[in-house]
């Protein structure tokens, strides 16, 4: 199973295994992972799970969806080039080693 | 699943008055936190949950915790909708109905008419130097609004209000009133007609609106399940924006070193509204039915049982908010539960938001000069399943 790693904003680092298809939001919110809301369970209709992938993994994750990347407009921390929302992102075994930055906010 | 209407066994039975909740629920919901987070209260025939932490639990299990309640009053007010479904139904019609709600929409499509209504209601107004904000701005500006997302062109915003408070009286009706479900087959009736005849057009040329989205959406939807659902979105979609307004903008003019500081720093317009969601819930509860048998809050209850997630309590919860019960637009940011959760997640957070925050309370508190409530006025608070201000007298300078 992959494992991914969350990086808060104070830059300590949450380690989790991730299920292969389910999603990144999934595994933040089953291990407890503090900064990741998602307040509307996964359906891309809040923007509480926004999440910045590193710049190493960009490519391997890809761009968002087009819903998603309406909702990434209204997130509560800024929106950058690598923004997604975690709810929207399918973990797979290609992903194993992933690190993701937790914004400053989400509400 | 047939709905258990009695206690759990090992349920706290807590004998609540039901008008002492509509007038101030909250005293009863902190000594719930504190002594049964889990109780069964005759009154209502639900368990309440009232912790934070049980509430988010609860609304991330809708498998468990189920939306379709039997028996439920909405369901007899407007049959079957996607409020009382669960996935995967409920994510078929909400997949058709919500596209018009997501933000972008709003800005692009509705966001110029929210704001030419809310100017045309102050033109009306303005000239006066006093109003009831309630009857006089906020009411009728949420249903104009309404009407314009939802795509009824062939409605005004008094027939929008008269529905809604027709349907919202029918599925507060447990004292069986006739003349109450008569006035709510009435406005249904009408509803359904209007809807269908909007249909149509939209069949014909699309228009953006939550009509057109159902009509032309990718997975089928049935006439009769657009009128349902549409019944459902005009049975809330007055009361939330109206009461948020209603009462951030009462907290605001009790607070006037508090709206100076918004008045000169707009971006904390969201912070008043967030707040002001969190302190007096718009939406104070809603019924689950339990899918089988689960332990939350220490009691284990049985498949059937019916519980009430009672949100207004949670964000109440002084584990979670430090000094809960006050009105601080600068508290820390933590969740708040408003909008409940999940799947169910408010479909109108988007629109509301941006109706009350970026325009509604901008432009009240920037037209009208020299704002005041009025002494002595009776602005009543009530209500628990729905909370918010009945009027909102005020005063202002008009030259
Ligand atoms: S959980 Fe709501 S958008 Fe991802």
């Amino acid at each position: 199973m992959p494992i991914v790693i969350f990086e808060l904003p104070d830059g300590t680092q949450r380690k989790v295994t991730a299920d292969s298809g389910t999603v990144l939001m999934q595994a933040a919110v089953s291990n407890g992972v503090d900064g990741i809301v998602a307040e509307c369970g996964g359906n891309a209709s809040c923007a509480t799970c926004h999440v910045y992938v590193d710049e190493r993994h960009g490519e391997q994750v890809g761009p968002p969806n087009d819903v998603e990347d309406e909702m990434l407009d209204f997130t509560a921390a800024e929106r950058r080039p690598t923004s997604r929302l975690s709810c929207q992102v399918q973990v797979s075994d290609a992903l194993d080693g992933l690190v993701v930055h937790i914004p400053e906010e989400q509400v | 699943m047939s709905a258990v209407t009695t206690a759990a066994p090992g349920a706290p039975v807590v004998d609540l008055d039901l008008a002492e909740l509509r007038r101030d629920p909250y005293p009863a919901y902190a000594e719930l936190r504190r002594t049964a987070p889990l109780a069964w209260v005759p009154s209502v025939g639900r368990h309440l949950l009232t912790r934070y932490e049980d509430i988010v639990h609860a609304e991330k299990l809708p498998e468990v915790f189920s939306s379709r309640e039997e028996g439920s009053l909405l369901l007899r007010t407007v049959g079957p909708n996607l409020l009382r479904e669960d996935d995967p139904e409920h994510r078929r019609l909400r997949a058709a109905a919500e596209p018009p709600t997501r933000p972008r929409q709003v800005r692009d499509l509705w966001a110029e008419t929210f704001e030419h209504n809310a100017h045309e209601l102050l033109d009306r107004i303005a000239g006066r130097g006093e109003a009831d904000l309630i009857g006089d701005f906020a009411e009728p500006l949420a249903a104009a609004n309404l009407a314009v997302v939802l795509g009824l062109r062939n409605a005004g915003a008094d027939d929008i209000s008269d529905w809604s408070r027709a349907m919202m009286a029918a599925n507060g009706n447990y004292a069986d009133d006739p003349d109450i479900w008569l006035r709510a087959e009435q406005a249904t009736r009408d509803i359904e007609d209007a809807v269908a005849e909007m249909a149509d057009a939209a069949r014909r040329e699309p228009d953006g609106s939550v009509i057109s989205s159902m009509v032309h959406a990718a997975d089928p939807v049935e006439l009769t399940e657009i009128q349902n659902n549409i019944k459902v979105i005009i049975g809330g979609g007055v009361n939330e924006p109206r009461d948020v307004f209603g009462v951030g903008a009462q907290a605001l003019l009790q607070r006037p070193d508090v709206l100076d500081r918004v008045v000169a720093d707009p971006g904390l317009w969201k912070r008043v509204f967030e707040e002001t969601a969190r302190w007096i819930s718009p939406i104070g509860m809603y019924p689950r039915q339990l899918t089988q048998d689960y332990e939350i809050a220490g009691v284990a209850l049985p498949a059937g049982s019916r519980v009430a997630l009672v949100i207004a309590s949670g964000n109440r919860d002084e584990s979670v908010f430090e000094r809960a019960d006050e009105f601080d637009i600068d508290r820390p940011h933590r969740p708040h539960l408003a909008f409940g959760g999940g799947p169910h997640f408010c479909m109108g957070a988007w629109v509301a938001r941006h109706e009350v925050s970026a325009l509604a309370w901008p432009l009240v508190f920037s037209r009208l000069k020299v704002l005041r409530l009025v002494e002595g006025a009776d602005d009543l608070m009530e209500g628990w399943v729905f909370r918010g201000l009945t009027s909102l007298n005020v005063t202002w300078q008009t030259s």
